[in-house]
């Protein structure tokens, strides 16, 4: 859920009111938003910094509320501030105008052929006669960001620009060149670069760092430059000192390439659709010509609107509330979603804005109709459906097993599914190869490299942290390992193991054996060699030399039991004898 | 409500997020959010009349979607990890109802473990476990849906609700569920809901 920081008077100045905490809080409850945390700048570096850095920052509040994901409108404060008037019904929902200008006096964007290899997209408008103030400047900045981070997902869809249109002239061709033939003087730098320069110079960027490789082992960079040469930007790492736009700026031009064009439309419909009630005549946006390689053009911003049809009926029973087709028009209507209704009263017809691009169903709207209503007002009412439960039988068998166990004297341990290799491998003397175990590819610690193939090291595992506990240890746990089967659709399935240890100054083969012959009574299979079950000497890697059996179900193995090698118990640093028996219950269902 | 089978660990990116609607960029499924698997690292089947399907929808939308409009790759559908939510057997269930010769409708459970790529602290596990249920009828509401999660929490003990408007890649309307923590003396968040998209 991103989270977006707005200073707290600014926001009530801009809503017109004052509001308490709690009355902003249940403001943002009822609305969807969740409002965070309450801190100041001087909070902030408080905490990351500590006392002494923050001395002197700024302690004007600011509110951080979480929004949505699906909601790019609402990541500045212009969005909230816009979103919640409305839906307070303190004013309308603004419409938003692409204004075309005359042949020949709008901005061009031309795009060449080498840009399809890299980031074959691009979109543009203009801002015209913005006026900005250092709290509206910040806000475009960090709408970009917050853009950037989720719906560009970091770059790598779309990467936005915006430039000072006064200096710099179209038209603008957004084309892709070797590194070494790009060289422009980057935002806030003070000396010309060359691509690989930049490359260089911001590999410790803890900022763009994390950018570079989306480019940096083409053939050929992305840039956009004017008439004259002069480079706007080289997306997705940086634009150019020379366009960058400052509180001065009055004329935007914003240009957003990438990878997927439906999210760069949707990209800068928010910018301009946000920004442009800044704009000499509020909300109209200068459209801008984007030229293709093909010859073809397209008009941007598309600034679409969208009709979609509904019937009340089905908002009405979808939530469970039953209101007139025109009250429903009015909810979402304050859901930035103007309805009227139309046909003989039983259609609603509905225009989604551009700025509500997350609405792409019937039931969407239905949500929205929800919110507006106030989840809390809908009656709570218990569906009319008869079934008839059952339980899960394996994990039913599970639930008597867990409970006689218990009784015979072990305790239940609830360990990770996921282990390292060396705890289902090497510890227990195995080859991995040999192990059939699942492995993951990206695991953040060594602890969580492989599913477990076998319940033991967990128990070993927690005897080792608990040996401070007085002696005998009895663990035992029923629970699932993981092991790769080609049969499956994904590769890998789930067997139900039951895992029992014990650990105490004498190994006590005879209390674990006597532990498996208890589970089979109450499993009611009898100790008979066809028809139930019997044990055979064997070996195991893990197990003591002639301390190991291996367990037989029905002619099947089931698993082994035993006393564990030294090696073994060593390895898990523990220091005394201990026995174990390990066996999968799946038969016994 | 009877209890379904969970008992993978292993799931395919198509069962756990392409067939919930949850787009192939979405950050969940970037690396620092799943668990992905190196072996096996591919689902080796797909229900074939069904993930063209779910092709269709993400990239032109349908049953009156209009989808994402995006690219929709196979490979990444293929890609094998570690459940993230124990949704993914929901979905499995469903489309096995939906398999069905006659509609009957169910209410499922369950109760097992996830996978998430968090480092560890106070507040996070790499794995937890989730309690999910699952109501399938016809004319089911909004109103059904919150007096379910109210009869699942009085039993508890949690009888003070509140319900807020939230966002989940397969479900809308969705909802927060929080109730008022008397220890703590604020509303907590206890759990997530939502109707199933169309």
């Amino acid at each position: 859920m991103p989270t977006v920081s707005v200073r707290r008077d600014l926001l009530f100045q801009a809503l017109g009111r004052s509001y308490t905490d709690e009355e902003f809080n249940e403001l943002c409850f009822e609305f969807g938003l969740e409002l965070d945390e309450i801190t100041s700048e001087k909070d902030i570096i408080s905490k990351e910094k500590g006392e002494e850095k923050a001395k002197g920052a700024s302690e004007t509040v600011l509110y951080k509320i979480d929004v949505p994901a699906n909601r790019y409108d609402l990541l500045c404060l212009e969005g909230l501030v816009r979103g919640l008037q409305v839906f307070k019904e303190r004013i309308n929902l603004p419409r938003y105008e692409k204004i075309i200008p005359a042949e020949g006096e709008g901005q061009r964007l031309i795009i060449t052929e080498e840009t399809a290899k890299i980031r074959p997209h691009a979109v543009a408008a203009v801002l015209r006669n913005i006026t900005l103030t250092r709290e509206r400047y910040d806000s475009f900045i960090d709408l970009q960001e917050k853009l950037h981070q989720n719906i560009c997902r970091r770059r790598a869809l779309v990467a936005i620009g915006t430039h000072d249109l006064d200096t710099i002239s179209g038209p603008f061709t957004y084309t892709a060149k070797a590194p070494s033939e790009i060289k422009f003087k980057p935002l806030n730098q003070s000396q010309e670069y060359t691509a690989s320069q930049i490359m260089d110079l911001y590999r410790t960027d803890s900022h763009l760092r994390h950018y570079l490789h989306l480019i940096e082992n083409k053939p050929l960079y992305p840039v956009i430059h004017d008439s004259n040469g002069v480079v706007l930007s080289m997306p997705p790492i940086i634009n150019g000192d020379h366009t960058k736009i400052s509180v001065n700026t009055r004329n935007v031009f914003i240009e957003c390439t990438g990878t997927d064009i439906t999210k760069a439309k949707i990209v800068l419909d928010i910018i301009v659709t946000m920004f442009s009630e800044y704009c000499e005549k509020p909300f109209s946006v200068e459209a801008a010509e984007v030229v293709y390689p093909n010859g073809k053009t397209h008009i941007y911003p598309e600034l679409a609107y969208r009709k979609e049809r509904v019937k009340p009926e089905l908002i009405n029973k979808k939530i469970g509330i039953s209101e007139t087709p025109s009250s429903l028009a009015k909810l979402l209507t304050r859901m930035c979603l103007k309805s009227h209704v139309t046909g003989n009263g039983n259609h609603l017809e509905v225009e989604i804005p551009p700025t509500r691009a997350d609405i792409i169903h019937a039931c969407d709207i239905v949500e929205d109709a929800a919110i507006a209503y106030g989840y809390n007002n809908i009656q709570m009412t218990v569906p009319k459906t008869y079934t008839i439960a059952n339980q899960l039988p394996l994990n039913k068998l599970t639930e008597l097993l867990r409970l006689d166990l218990a009784a015979a004297g072990f305790t239940e341990a609830l360990t990770f599914a996921l282990c390292s290799q060396e705890d289902i491998a090497d510890k227990l003397g195995m080859e991995l190869s040999a192990t059939q175990a699942v492995r993951i590819a990206n695991p953040k610690t060594a602890e969580f490299q492989v599913a477990r193939t076998t319940l033991l090291p967990g128990l070993l595992k927690t005897i080792a942290a608990n040996r401070k506990m007085p002696l005998p240890l009895k663990l035992f746990e029923i629970s699932d390992i993981v092991l790769k089967d080609p049969n499956t659709d994904v590769g890998a399935r789930n067997y139900r193991h039951f895992c029992a240890v014990y650990y105490n100054k004498s190994p006590g083969f005879e209390i674990i054996h006597g532990l498996l012959d208890r589970v089979m009574q109450l499993l009611e299979v009898p100790p008979d060699e066809e028809k139930g079950y019997t044990i055979k000497a064997a070996e195991g890697s893990a197990f003591f030399p002639g301390r190991c059996a291996e367990v037989f179900a029905k002619g099947q193995s089931i698993g082994k039991l035993g006393v564990l090698h030294p090696d073994v118990i060593t390895k898990f640093e523990l220091t005394m004898p201990c026995s174990a028996l390990e066996i999968n219950i799946e038969p016994f269902v | 409500f009877t209890e379904m089978p969970t008992d993978n660990f292993v799931e395919s990116s198509f069962w756990n997020f392409d067939a919930l609607f949850q787009p192939q960029q979405h950050p969940a499924r970037d690396q620092h959010d799943t668990f992905f698997l190196q072996d096996p690292a591919e689902a080796l089947q797909l229900p074939p009349g069904y993930t063209a399907k779910v092709k269709k929808i993400h990239s032109q939308g349908g049953y009156g979607s209009q989808g994402y409009k995006s690219e929709w790759k196979l490979e990444e559908a293929r890609k094998n990890l570690l459940r993230t939510h124990t949704t993914s057997a929901s979905a499995r269930l469903l489309y096995r109802l939906a398999q069905q010769e006659k509609f009957t409708p169910v209410k499922c459970f369950s109760i097992d473990r996830v996978f998430r790529n968090e480092s560890l602290d106070a507040t996070h596990l790499a794995e937890f476990h989730q309690v999910e249920g699952v109501v399938a009828d016809r004319g089911l509401t909004l109103g059904h849906l919150m007096g379910t999660l109210h009869q699942f929490f009085t039993k508890l003990g949690i009888t003070q609700l509140r319900f807020k408007p939230a966002y989940n890649p397969y479900t809308e309307p969705s909802m927060e569920v929080f109730s008022y923590h008397e220890g703590l003396k604020k509303w907590v968040e206890v759990g997530n809901s939502g109707v199933f998209r169309p």
